[in-house]
C-alpha cells in the first residue's frame, strides 16, 4: 500500500470504517512507514479535539416547546376521514376537543349536524358556549341538534334502553367592526382556521392578506404565520395565490417568509402560484438562495412560461461578485 | 444505530397505520425520533431556535409525505434525510448571509475576538475553566463552520452521531464513496484550520 492511499486509509481506520480485508495490509504498511504511523496519530489527535465539543441533550424545555408547537401544526392540517371518526366518536365517551371558536360558530353549525365532534383548537377568548350542566338544564326536548358542540358525556340508566346525554351547544353570535379592530382581527384569525367552510376561510385570508398590502398593522406573528400556514397548506389556490399578496410586503426582510416563498416556487402544484412566486422573489434575487431555486425552477419546472419567467429574472440579476 | 426485527415490525406497523390516517400512530412516531432529531440539529446548528424550527419542518414534511414512504429503506433513513436536508439549507442560508459571528464577553464584559490568537488561556493564566471551555467549544465551532456545508453534515453525523457513512451515503442521497471522500477532506480541512489557530 502507497503512503498516498493509506492517508485516506487512516481517517477510515480511526473512525471504525476500514473493510476487515484491507485491514492487513494497511497494518503491513504502518508497521514499516514512520510518516504514516505519525499521520494515524495526528488524526486521532484531531478526533479527541472535536469531541470536545460536547453533544448537548436537547433541554426538556426544549423537548416540550418543539412537541407543543409541531402538535398545534398538526392540529391545524386538515385530516381525511375526520368526519368518519366523528361518527365513531358520536357514539362514545368525549374524545378529544378542545373547543370551538365563537367566530366559527355560524358556518360550523350546518357541519355539526354530522357528529359534533371538532378538531378545532381552543379560542383565546371564553367561548360562546354555555355548557349544560353550568346552567343545569333540565332534560330538553329539543330536536334540533344542529348547534351542538361536542357531547361530554353518556350515561345508561341501569336496566333500561334510555341514555342520558349531556351535550353543550353552540351559540352563534354575530359581531361587525373594523378590520382595524383587534377582535375582528382576532376572528379573522379563527376564520382561517375553518377548514368545513372554505368561504370562511377564504374570506378571512382575502381580508388579512389586503390588510397586509395596505400596510395596516400587520407586522405581528399570527397574522404573518396564518398567511404562511395558507399559502402551505391551503387546498385552494386561490387562497394561496391570496396569502402570497399579503406576505409580498415582507419577503424582503422576513427570511421565513421568502423560505416559503421559495417552498412554493418549487413545489406548489398550481402554476399561478409558482408564477406569482417569482415575481414576489424578483427584487431579492441577491439572495443566493432565491438564484438557485431560480436556477432549480428554470431547468426542471413543468410549465414553460414559468421556466422562462425564472430565466427572465436570473438575466436581470446583476452578477454578484 | 441496531434496531430489533421485532421492534422494526412493530415500526412497519405504526408507519401503515399513520400512513391510513392515525395521527396516534404518528404521534408515536414521532416520540421515537424526535429527541434525536433535536440532539442533531441542536448541535449541528448551536441554536435551541434553529433546532425547533429544524424538528416542527422535518415532522410536518414527514407528515405530509408519509404517503411516499415504499419501505425501501428503514423509516430512521427516511426521517434523517429529511432533517439533514433542511440542515444543509440552513447551513448554506448562513454561509452565504455571512451572519454575524458569535461573540463572547469576559468576565470585565470585552469583546472577545475568536479568531485571533489568544496567548495563553491555560489554567494558570486564567482560572477561568468555564470561560476556557467555552472559548475552545467556540473555536471548535468556528472551525466546522469553515467546512462547506456538505463537509459539515458528513463530519457532524460521522464524527458526533457515529454514523457508518453507508448510512450517511443513504441519508444524504449520495454513495458511500462519496462520503468517504468528504470524511477525507472535512478531516484535512479541519487539521489545517486548528493548526492556524494554535
Amino acid at each position: 500500500m502507497k503512503c498516498e492511499l493509506a492517508q485516506e486509509t487512516i481517517v477510515m481506520a480511526v473512525y471504525g470504517e476500514l473493510p476487515d480485508d484491507k485491514a492487513p495490509e494497511f497494518e503491513q504498511h504502518l508497521a514499516g512507514c514512520e510518516r504514516c504511523r505519525e499521520e494515524v496519530e495526528a488524526v486521532k489527535a484531531l478526533s479527541k479535539v472535536m469531541s470536545l465539543l460536547p453533544i448537548e441533550e436537547p433541554s426538556a424545555n426544549l423537548v416540550a416547546r418543539s412537541r407543543l408547537r409541531l402538535e398545534e401544526a398538526l392540529d391545524a392540517i386538515p385530516r381525511g376521514s375526520w368526519l368518519v371518526r366523528s361518527w365513531r366518536r358520536f357514539g362514545q365517551s368525549i374524545g378529544r376537543l378542545r373547543g370551538a371558536p365563537a367566530a366559527a360558530c355560524a358556518v360550523v353549525v350546518a357541519s355539526l349536524t354530522v357528529g359534533g365532534v371538532s378538531g378545532f383548537e381552543a379560542g383565546q377568548r371564553s367561548p360562546e358556549v354555555v355548557p349544560a350542566a353550568q346552567t343545569q338544564h333540565p332534560d330538553t326536548d329539543d330536536d334540533s341538534l344542529s348547534d351542538v358542540a361536542y357531547v361530554s358525556s353518556i350515561v345508561q340508566k341501569p336496566n333500561s334502553e334510555n341514555v342520558q346525554v349531556v351535550y353543550n351547544r353552540l351559540q352563534p353570535v354575530t359581531v361587525t367592526g373594523s378590520l382595524d379592530d383587534p377582535k375582528i382581527r382576532q376572528l379573522l384569525l379563527l376564520g382561517t382556521r375553518n377548514r368545513l367552510n372554505p368561504n370562511v376561510q377564504d374570506s378571512s385570508v382575502r381580508l388579512l392578506a389586503d390588510e397586509c398590502r395596505a400596510g395596516h398593522e400587520c407586522d405581528d406573528g399570527p397574522v404573518r404565520d396564518a398567511l404562511l400556514k395558507a399559502l402551505r397548506y391551503d387546498k385552494s389556490a386561490t387562497v394561496r395565490l391570496k396569502a402570497l399578496e399579503g406576505l409580498q410586503p415582507y419577503v424582503a426582510d422576513d427570511v421565513r417568509v421568502r423560505d416559503t416563498v421559495l417552498e412554493s416556487l418549487l413545489s406548489d402544484p398550481d402554476p399561478r402560484v409558482r408564477t406569482q412566486a417569482i415575481g414576489l422573489l424578483e427584487p431579492v434575487g441577491a439572495d443566493s438562495s432565491v438564484r438557485e431555486v431560480l436556477h432549480t425552477v428554470a431547468a426542471r419546472d413543468d410549465n414553460p412560461d414559468i421556466r422562462s419567467a425564472s430565466r427572465q429574472v436570473l438575466d436581470q440579476i446583476p452578477q454578484v461578485q | 444505530m441496531a434496531i430489533d426485527p421485532s421492534v422494526r415490525a412493530t415500526e412497519a406497523d405504526l408507519i401503515r397505520e399513520a400512513q391510513a390516517g392515525s395521527r396516534t400512530a404518528f404521534d408515536a412516531l414521532v416520540r421515537q425520533y424526535d429527541q434525536a432529531v433535536l440532539r442533531l440539529a441542536l448541535h449541528l446548528t448551536g441554536s435551541e431556535q434553529d433546532a425547533e424550527d429544524i424538528h416542527q419542518e422535518a415532522f410536518l414534511k414527514a407528515y405530509r409525505y408519509l404517503g411516499n414512504f415504499r419501505f425501501e429503506c428503514s423509516f430512521y433513513t427516511w426521517i434523517y434525510r429529511i432533517v439533514t436536508n433542511l440542515c444543509l439549507d440552513l447551513l448554506r442560508r448562513r454561509k452565504s448571509r455571512r451572519e454575524d459571528q458569535a461573540v463572547m464577553l469576559d468576565s470585565s464584559g470585552e469583546e472577545i475576538d475568536l479568531l485571533t490568537n489568544v496567548t495563553d488561556q491555560r489554567a494558570s493564566a486564567n482560572p477561568d475553566r468555564e470561560l476556557n471551555r467555552k472559548i475552545l467549544a467556540e473555536r471548535i465551532r468556528e472551525a466546522l463552520d469553515k467546512l462547506t456545508p456538505r463537509e459539515r453534515m458528513v463530519f457532524e453525523l460521522k464524527h458526533y452521531q457515529g454514523l457508518k457513512l453507508r448510512t450517511i451515503g443513504e441519508m444524504l442521497n449520495t454513495t458511500e464513496e462519496t462520503a468517504k471522500n468528504t470524511l477525507f477532506r472535512a478531516t484535512r480541512k479541519l487539521r489545517t484550520i486548528l493548526a492556524e489557530l494554535r
